[in-house]
């Protein structure tokens, strides 16, 4: 995956944060790997498709879930309840779609996000795709993006297993 | 006179923002639709005097929400509060006939301006 691809990413995932939670964010790395294992709680899948195709797979620590559906909503939350899998799912959404308006040359569309928790999986992208691990960190805790976007009409989705 | 609202998204935490913005407004009764099928199915069903929408919906768009509001001849503000960013989906909508469109991420204050600026038509 280019390099070049992935500011929009940054960019958006602070954008969002800030904007929407009132919460400064901070990058804190960057690696490339092939499969996915969340080291976090819950995690968002998102596919884009059009000119070029991929997979946004967010990662949150249950705390930056939690406290994100707080600020979101005005009300305390200690488990992760279906409005905690929404406001993931919603988040992933927004980091995609914000990121894809800088990447218009793309004509990307997203499909709906999918929402997975629990740390006992593996997301493998095509062997096509040299996904990007952007780590991030907040006051609330940790977090990490994975984005997998390659130029190509072939099908280059992210499988889920475990 | 009471406004009625139609809120449609597939995302429950975006319905509970928008409705608490629009009740931020003044509004108190709304209706929640939880897909673009849902949306035109409870449209038809009773007089609304407000719609917002969501773009990326199961069953139907919100694209498609507009467009068959606007066959059925109805002139309801519409507002769309989608991810959707390009330019070219903003036209879409603008051809569809949207009233007005709020792109996330938004502040709070921003949804609130749209939704008092139209409902008070």
């Amino acid at each position: 995956m280019r390099a070049e691809y992935i500011n929009p990413f940054i960019e958006s995932t602070v954008d969002v944060f800030k904007t929407m939670l009132s919460c400064d964010v901070a990058r804190t790395g960057l690696t490339v790997h092939e499969t996915f294992h969340p080291q976090y709680d819950i995690t968002g899948i998102i596919g884009m498709s059009g000119k070029a195709h991929g997979d946004v797979v967010i990662s949150f620590e249950r705390s930056v879930a939690l406290a994100a559906t707080e600020t979101l909503l005005g009300t305390k939350y200690s488990e992760i309840n279906d409005d905690v899998v929404d406001t993931v799912g919603e988040l992933t959404n927004m980091i995609a779609g914000n990121a894809k308006s800088s990447l218009e040359r793309f004509e990307l569309q997203l499909a709906l996000p999918t929402v997975i928790v629990g740390k006992n999986h593996s997301i493998r992208f095509p062997s096509k795709v040299k996904p990007l691990s952007l780590p991030f960190e907040s006051v609330w805790g940790n977090f990490n993006i994975e984005v997998g976007l390659i130029e190509s009409p072939e099908d280059a989705h992210a499988v889920i297993s475990g | 006179m009471s406004i009625k609202a139609l809120i449609a998204d597939d995302s429950g935490v975006m319905r509970k923002i928008i409705v608490r913005a629009a009740n931020a407004a003044g509004i108190q009764d709304i209706v929640e639709a939880v897909d673009g099928a849902d949306a035109v199915a409870k449209f038809g069903e009773e007089h609304f005097d407000l719609v917002l929408t969501d773009w990326n919906m199961p069953n139907k768009t919100g694209l498609e929400v507009i467009q068959e509001i606007r066959a059925t001849g109805s002139s309801v503000p519409i507002i769309m509060v989608t991810t959707e960013g390009e330019k070219s989906s903003v036209l879409q909508a603008i051809q569809a006939g949207v009233s007005d469109y709020l792109t996330k991420p938004f502040e709070a204050d921003a949804l609130l301006a749209k939704i008092e600026k139209l409902a008070l038509v």
